[in-house]
């Protein structure tokens, strides 16, 4: 060795030499060897590299379907329908498949936080001890009359928490609302169904059974009330060992997914549908022959057929197809109820089925089947109730809300001022999963499980014809420092003391499950029946829920039907402008899948744009006003103005314009955020009959901005070749 | 210039320095390759022999590989289960960290040594019930202390093995050498 | 030179395993099957960019087209195009390293990740357009790659890749029915998409046996089978319906 090369070097040479090696044989220790951590313990039911599957109710919309998770090693890998629930029979929509990426998405709330001011992005970490303090604090220094739940649209445990404890202590009955249950315009289809029927349920219609389907705007294929049964029904409306394939007409005056699927499609005049239904009724009537009903008497087809752009031959065309079968349905739903005449439109299309007397008959119209701890429907809450919230906000009636499974911020129209009414509540807090608007607006946010870390049941609403009770249990392991909002609520409630503690005497929520669960033990007809409880719960966990085993939907009475008067008025529009505007729920992404990177990926099933927001324009109206696709337009309707990009749509009417709601969030996590508009912000406080918002009873003005913003569709390369993103 | 150097080289000193360059390289690569080939350090000196040698069946620990894809690195309760009742549990150093992760509920990060890369799909039921013993891959574990490769698992060894067994059976040979067969 | 048409043949008739019947008068192009494909199959997500560029990784897409113009205007019914699954595939044979081999053993197409260079001359063959070529090394924040399913290989950047008829589930339903001394039942498993597909529109299963479900189904006189005047021999049976 020389005194230049001292040993040290060699090392270090021979080092790097050994290092260079490694990484050119591409598997030196380092690169080649990971680490394991085995189980300490290995879980019951577990397997080295084996799948464990549970069964648990999908949490993704309301409709409760269950669905079984395979697992492996403590992690959810994939969701499954649960086979043997009688509302999804094994199947899924796409959000239940995404469900995962709500589960392990990157922006959820990880621990119980402080927000220091509202809006603002500073929080600090609060440990559970705190938070549960806080709860207690707020039920013990506020007169019960001035707390108030508001929660998401799922009859779910936590709900019949609330509600036992609003009960017993006086504070304010919880408030159920979602952004689906607005678009779907439910109360409007209960309170159709009292002033028909004299009994205010949700009506269920059995698409498979029928043969002639006429869909008054209902988007039953899309986010409609519970689509995958739904979905299932028109497959077997379409597809049946035994009888021929069904006809399904969409009257509609944009074309929806569902409306896509339509043998025929009639882009009526928008606010026109009741006095569609009506003519189509007096002239199938007629086709039939005997005595005029006096519910269609009064209606000109005539008239009916100029008001609604129809063609008169089309509407007899379409009144003797109604007429011709035994086995017609018509189902009203949607953007049609969505104006300010939606109860009319509801009851007139309601109507006509008596024209095939099919109530509580296959292929007809049947009250759904109750859950099985149900005593009656209990609907979520109309727009019109929640402004009566949100004035009681206004009014400082409310000092404490709390929020859970509902982001009020998104999901309901600015022109409803939540935003303004929360600055006169003196303490919001939240229980979100995820970091929404809402949350950022709240005092505190005390995070709940995700869907599939929680435990818990949840009635179905409808869609299966045997009454329902879905079963929730955790499939994996908390991820993050979340805890049930049932634990922190019955903690809470303890430390509060006196009346609250009394009205939730549990010590988990567990125990409160058990509870509800009790009088299922051992009712006859159910799925399952045990001895114990114990054992009930491990069934009912096992099966995913509990059912009863025969047909439980109710017969509407509809003696009277035929002798009643029905409104064929038009919808009155509200705002200036030439266009109707149409804001539709998005099929794939709905009212909160915008922070799931897949569901932003998949294509929007009729436009096939992903990532964004868009507004539908018809070819002839766009070529009129000089737009072309991907020009950024502005909207601007009485309530508030946004811009967004134009996609020329053939299947619009050139009088309307579309917008899909379910984009345009400020919060919500890195997939979300500043991601396209929410049409919400143009619709003013407008409402039909039944208390449901007029989504869409406005018109709106179109002006043009000179911008463009290339959308991303699945459906041309475009792009590639340079074509459609702008000159570059 | 490349002459000068050309010229000093074939000089006896340069010749030597030449031999020193190429025993050089050629001992670093001897040594990087030797590297590679070394099993990883492991957080216990578990020692295979000495549990084969009480006669514990592979299966008893590594389950798994009679019914799935998975072996698995057994859990520490399992261990546990023997050694809280063998006194020198307690007092053994090299057992010391057993002891530790035990008592202090946290898990042992084992280094698993028999690895494929993730584009292999690997089960090693099917090779269980094909009569393939744990050695005829995994080598003699009565032999060693912590777990060893005793070849490398490179897909010119699998086929090896898979065309073997295969024989004169068409129809398995078709499945033994699909590509589908383990890359998906 | 002069071409005698008894000359040109179509590829020898090859008899398929693995098929799949798509009846496109239900489906409701509701996207179940391409998120469920995407769970199952760890397909990376790309963002609203590179989507735009036709870079977006679904191994099963649902086609729609319009026919006529407003009022008259029409959706074709939804058609789900994923890997047809040739039996004489025109990707095969361009492959410059055998990454694209047919499996003798499935009758499927195999995309062999770990051999593939990327040249991407499968994909500019494939009259179906049904394969993905991975552009970037798309991230996955953690937690994500938690649901990243462990019987599927997660590619790289350079990469192609395209639908398996979940190959990962036949090997399994293979490796149960060996272990309980048994032949694969009709029915016994099935592809993510059919699974998931409220519609039931999507049917998997085999179509050698003419006992399975898809056979019966294939036979139907109104099943067609896409571009094969190709003489791709196609394993996937449309019902155009409507």
């Amino acid at each position: 060795m020389s005194e230049k090369f001292s040993r040290r070097d060699f090392l270090k040479l021979a080092g790097v030499g050994a290092a260079t090696t490694a990484v050119l044989t591409g598997c030196g220790p380092a690169s080649r060897y990971v680490k394991r951590e085995p189980y300490m313990q290995m879980p019951e039911y577990n397997y080295n590299g084996q799948s464990t599957y549970y069964a648990t109710t999908c949490r993704e919309c309301a409709a409760g379907c269950g669905l079984i998770v395979r697992t492996v090693q403590g992690r959810a890998i994939k969701t499954e329908g649960n086979v043997n629930n009688p509302l999804n029979l094994g199947k899924t929509c796409a959000r239940g498949q995404a469900t995962l990426h709500g589960l392990y998405n990157p922006d959820r709330v990880m621990d119980p936080l402080k927000r220091n001011s509202r809006g603002g992005e500073s929080t600090e970490v609060m440990d559970w001890e705190a938070a549960i303090q806080v709860v207690a604090d707020a039920l013990k220094n506020n007169k019960p009359e001035e707390i108030a739940f508001l929660m998401g649209m799922a009859p779910d445990h936590l709900f019949d928490l609330a509600t036992d404890f609003a009960n017993a202590t006086g504070i304010n009955a919880p408030v159920r609302f979602g952004a689906l249950g607005m678009f779907e315009a439910r109360a409007t289809l209960s309170k159709a169904s009292e002033n028909l029927f004299g009994e205010a349920s949700l009506p269920f219609f059995d698409v498979g059974g029928a043969q002639v389907v006429f869909s008054f705007g209902a988007n039953f294929l899309e986010t409609w009330l519970s689509p995958v049964s739904y979905t299932r029904g028109f497959a077997s409306l379409r597809e049946s060992k035994t009888k021929q394939r069904g006809t399904f007409v969409q009257f509609e005056s944009r074309m929806s997914q569902t409306g896509g699927k339509a043998d025929e499609w009639i882009p009526l005049r928008p606010g026109s549908e009741a006095l569609v239904a009506l003519a189509i009724g007096r002239l199938a009537s007629e086709s039939r022959g005997g005595p005029m009903p006096r519910a269609f008497s009064s209606v000109d087809p005539l008239e009916a057929a100029s008001k609604s752009g129809i063609k008169l031959e089309t509407l007899e065309h379409l009144a003797e197809m109604f007429a011709g079968s035994n086995n017609a349905l018509a189902i009203p739903g949607g953007a049609a109820l969505g104006q300010s005449n939606g109860l009319a439109v509801a009851e007139a299309v309601l109507a006509l089925n008596a024209i095939s007397d099919n109530f509580g008959k296959p292929g007809g119209v049947y009250f759904s089947a109750l859950a099985p701890n149900q005593a009656e429907y209990q609907g979520p809450a109309s727009a019109k109730e929640m402004v009566e919230l949100i004035q009681k906000m206004f009014d400082g009636k409310i000092k404490v809300l709390f929020v859970h499974g509902v982001n009020p911020l998104f999901e309901l129209p600015t022109s409803l001022e939540f935003g303004g009414a929360s600055k006169y509540v003196s303490q919001i807090i939240s229980f979100a999963t995820f970091p929404d608007e809402t949350v950022r607006e709240a005092d505190y946010v005390f995070p709940d499980h995700h869907g599939l870390e929680s435990w818990g049941y949840q009635r179905v609403t409808t869609g299966s014809a045997q009454p329902v009770l879905s079963g929730a249990q955790p499939v994996v392991s908390p991820y993050y420092n979340t805890r049930a909002t049932a634990d922190v609520l019955i903690a809470a409630a303890q430390l509060a003391g006196g009346i609250f503690a009394e009205a939730l005497p549990f010590k988990d929520e567990v125990e409160f499950l058990q509870s509800k669960a009790a009088s299922l033990m051992n009712a006859a007809d159910g799925s399952i029946s045990a001895a114990d409880i114990n054992t009930f719960m491990a069934y009912f966990q096992q099966h995913g829920g509990y059912w009863k085993l025969s047909d439980a939907r109710g017969i509407p009475n509809a003696v009277d039907v035929l002798n009643r008067n029905f409104s064929a008025e038009e919808a009155q529009f509200e705002g200036e402008g030439e266009f109707f505007f149409v804001p539709f729920v998005s099929p794939t992404l709905a009212e909160a899948g915008a922070n799931k990177p897949w569901l932003q990926e998949l294509p929007d099933p009729t436009t096939t744009v992903m990532w964004n927001t868009w507004v539908e324009m018809n070819p002839e109206t766009a070529h009129e006003l000089g737009i072309e696709n991907d020009d950024v337009v502005k909207i601007i309707s009485e309530a508030g103005e946004l811009e967004v990009p134009v996609y020329v749509y053939p299947a619009i009417r050139p009088d309307t314009i579309a917008m899909p709601f379910g984009q345009g969030h400020t919060a919500y996590g890195r997939y979300a955020e500043q991601r396209g508009v929410n049409p919400a912000d143009l619709l003013g406080q407008h409402f039909n009959e039944a208390g449901d918002l007029a989504f869409a009873g406005m018109k709106v003005k179109i002006e043009k901005t000179g911008k463009k913003q290339p959308l991303s569709r699945l459906e041309s390369m475009m792009g590639v070749y340079g074509i459609g993103l702008g000159e570059e | 210039m490349f002459k000068r150097l050309f010229d000093w080289l074939i000089q006896p000193l340069g010749l030597i320095a030449v031999g020193i360059a190429v025993l050089a390289v050629f001992s670093l690569a001897a040594y990087g390759i030797n590297y590679t080939q070394q099993p990883p350090e492991q957080p216990i000196q578990f020692p295979h022999k000495t549990h084969a040698a009480f006669g514990v069946q592979c299966l008893y620990c590594h389950p798994g590989a009679a019914k799935g894809p998975s072996a698995g690195i057994p859990a520490q309760a399992k261990c546990w289960a023997c050694h809280q009742q063998i006194a020198k549990t307690q007092t053994s150093v090299l057992l010391a960290p057993l002891k530790q992760a035990v008592e202090s509920g946290t898990p042992i990060e084992w280094v698993p040594v028999a690895m494929v890369p993730d584009f292999v799909q690997f089960n090693h039921r099917a090779h269980v019930a094909a009569g393939q013993n744990c050695e005829n891959c995994h080598g003699d574990m009565t032999k060693v202390t912590v777990a060893q490769n005793p070849q490398v698992f490179n897909m010119g060894w699998c086929l090896n093995c898979h065309v073997k067994s295969a024989g004169d059976d068409q129809e398995k040979l078709v499945k033994l050498s699909d590509c589908g067969t383990c890359h998906y | 030179m002069d071409i005698k048409i008894s000359e040109v043949k179509l590829s020898e008739e090859q008899a398929g395993k693995w098929g799949l019947v798509i009846d496109q008068d239900i489906c409701t192009g509701c996207q179940a099957c391409v998120a469920a494909c995407a769970m199952e199959n760890n397909l990376s997500f790309v963002g609203e960019e590179d989507s735009g560029y036709g870079r977006s990784m679904h191994w099963i897409r649902i086609e729609r087209f319009w026919e006529g113009e407003y009022p008259e205007v029409k959706m074709t019914p939804n058609q789900p195009m994923m890997c047809q699954q040739c039996g004489s595939a025109p990707c095969e044979p361009v492959c410059p390293v055998f990454a694209t081999v047919h499996s003798e053993a499935e009758q499927l197409n195999l995309q062999v990740y770990n051999r593939c260079v990327g040249t991407r001359y499968c994909a500019n063959n494939c009259p179906y357009q049904v394969r993905s070529f991975n552009w970037r090394d798309y991230e996955r924040p953690e937690p994500l790659p938690n649901q990243l399913n462990p019987d599927v290989t997660v590619r790289r950047r350079g990469v192609m890749e395209k639908c398996t008829f979940c190959i990962q589930r036949i090997h399994q339903a293979q490796d149960q029915a060996k272990a309980e001394g048994r032949e694969v039942v009709d029915g016994e498993f099935t592809t993510a998409c059919a699974q998931a597909c409220p519609a039931s529109a999507i049917i998997f299963g085999r179509v050698d046996d003419p006992e399975s479900l898809v056979s019966q189904l294939g036979r139907r006189s109104h099943g067609v089978k896409h571009l094969e005047e190709l003489g791709t021999l196609p394993n996937v049976t449309y019902f155009k319906g409507g």
